[in-house]
């Protein structure tokens, strides 16, 4: 008896420990189209608005920020290239304005350029063994099987700078907590990644069945009525 | 001795804030400037006006022509041997531009390419033409380089090589190639895995905006 009452007390006092590790969240998000590419495309012509991800990105990382605790750090990763590309095509500096936003809402601005630094940074930018990943949200283009972090950016209508299914295993698979949260906002990524994500990562995420919509301001929204959110 | 002290050091800041104002102000108006205001009342945003003479600019108001000029250049055009290229419309959906080989050798060596534009020097050609695929089975020389990476196309859930457009020139019209189209590890026979509409051209559309 006094040893099972030990185990119990060695249990909770684990769980307590475990609780007060300090975490990470991370919002992810891809870039915008350049109008180049798009122009002339109707209705399907995307990101003519070229904040639509990040202005989604900034409403999560305001919830995130809000329900933080003291040694919880929220990072905010952004593909780079496009903004600076889109930045040359406007003629505005958004790299400024993504640093002021990042400020404002007091996260950690990190940028990277490529597929091999975002696997850098979630295997290595942090203590992975002491700070786990305990949130995560993607905000950008997609297919079912790929994430875009360039889409219709460098080529029309094709991505140079990806994240597909195939190349999960190259991210470690325990840098995430085991009550982990995740969720991809952008389109199909129900329909196949949340699988290959939940067997690689052994945490679910939420992904929509069909596409999402961006154009309405806020956190995206379902297109379809016969669209849905699963993991 | 204070009230003296306050009153030169008033005497020294005023004038000189006139004067930084005065300096800094023009500065500000121009960052004021770049910073897009979208008009009330319309959600979300649109896009801002072009820049007059920027690429954006040729592509929407230039005037468009029905089919190619053989002999017309773009871009760079001198220096090393030109690849040869032909256009092909990817007859289920894929975005890859079409066939490119190097001078000299048959179009059975010919990669199938996505196509890397240089806005300002060298765009596609069938960005001149009324219609996208209105030089299909055109032949150009083209003036530029392999990447060192590759180009996903996300409707078919593929990877091309990508060519990067220096300058290119029209060479005419051709027989159609009988070569395979796409990539050499495409299937013969579609769906992908990735497609979430099998059977459709379009596999799997990444649109979110």
């Amino acid at each position: 008896m006094r040893s099972l009452f030990a185990l119990l007390v060695l249990a909770i006092l684990g769980t307590l420990t475990a609780s007060a590790d300090p975490r990470e969240d991370i919002v992810l998000t891809g870039g915008c189209a350049l109008r180049f590419m798009e122009h002339g495309k109707g209705e399907v012509s995307h990101d003519v608005y070229w904040f639509n991800f990040v202005d989604a990105s900034t409403i999560r990382l305001g919830e995130l920020k809000a329900q933080a605790k003291p040694d919880e750090l929220v990072t905010w990763l952004i593909y780079r290239p496009a903004y600076a590309a889109r930045s040359q095509e406007m003629g505005m500096d958004l790299l400024a304005q993504l640093q002021q936003k990042a400020n404002t809402l007091g996260v950690r601005l990190v940028y990277f350029n490529n597929q091999a630094e975002l696997i850098a940074y979630l295997n290595r930018g942090l203590d992975r063994d002491k700070i786990k990943i305990g949130d995560f949200d993607y905000f950008g283009h997609s297919n079912k099987a790929c994430f875009l972090f360039d889409y219709s950016n460098t080529i029309d209508t094709m991505s140079i700078a990806w994240l597909h299914v195939k190349d999960l295993g190259k991210i470690h698979a325990d840098i995430f907590a085991q009550d982990a949260t995740c969720k991809s906002w952008g389109c199909h990524s129900g329909e196949m990644y949340s699988k290959w994500w939940k067997d690689h990562f052994d945490v679910p995420m939420t992904g929509a069945i069909g596409k999402t919509d961006f154009a309405h301001g806020g956190l995206p929204q379902l297109s379809n009525a016969d669209g849905k959110w699963a993991e | 001795m204070i009230p003296v002290s306050v009153s030169l050091m008033r005497s020294i800041l005023l004038p000189a804030f006139v004067i930084a104002s005065l300096l800094v102000s023009p500065a500000l108006l121009r960052a004021q400037e770049t910073v897009y205001q979208a008009p009330a009342g319309q959600a979300p945003p649109v896009a801002p006006p072009l820049k007059k003479g920027s690429p954006l600019d040729h592509l929407a108001n230039d005037p468009r022509i029905a089919q190619p000029v053989p002999g017309y250049k773009e871009g760079r055009t001198q220096g090393d041997a030109p690849w040869y290229a032909h256009r092909l419309i990817d007859e289920v959906g894929g975005q890859g531009w079409g066939w490119v080989k190097p001078s000299g050798e048959s179009w059975n060596s010919a990669k199938w390419i996505a196509l890397q534009e240089s806005p300002g020097l060298a765009v596609a050609p069938h960005r001149h033409l009324v219609k996208a695929d209105g030089d299909e089975n055109w032949e150009y020389k083209f003036w530029g380089k392999f990447a060192s990476y590759k180009a996903y196309d996300p409707r078919l859930d593929e990877q091309l090589p990508v060519f990067v457009l220096q300058g290119y020139e029209v060479i005419g019209q051709a027989a159609p190639l009988k070569i395979k189209v796409g990539p050499p590890d495409r299937p013969e026979h579609r769906p992908s895995g990735a497609s979430s509409r099998e059977g459709k051209p379009i596999l799997s559309d990444p649109g979110v905006d």
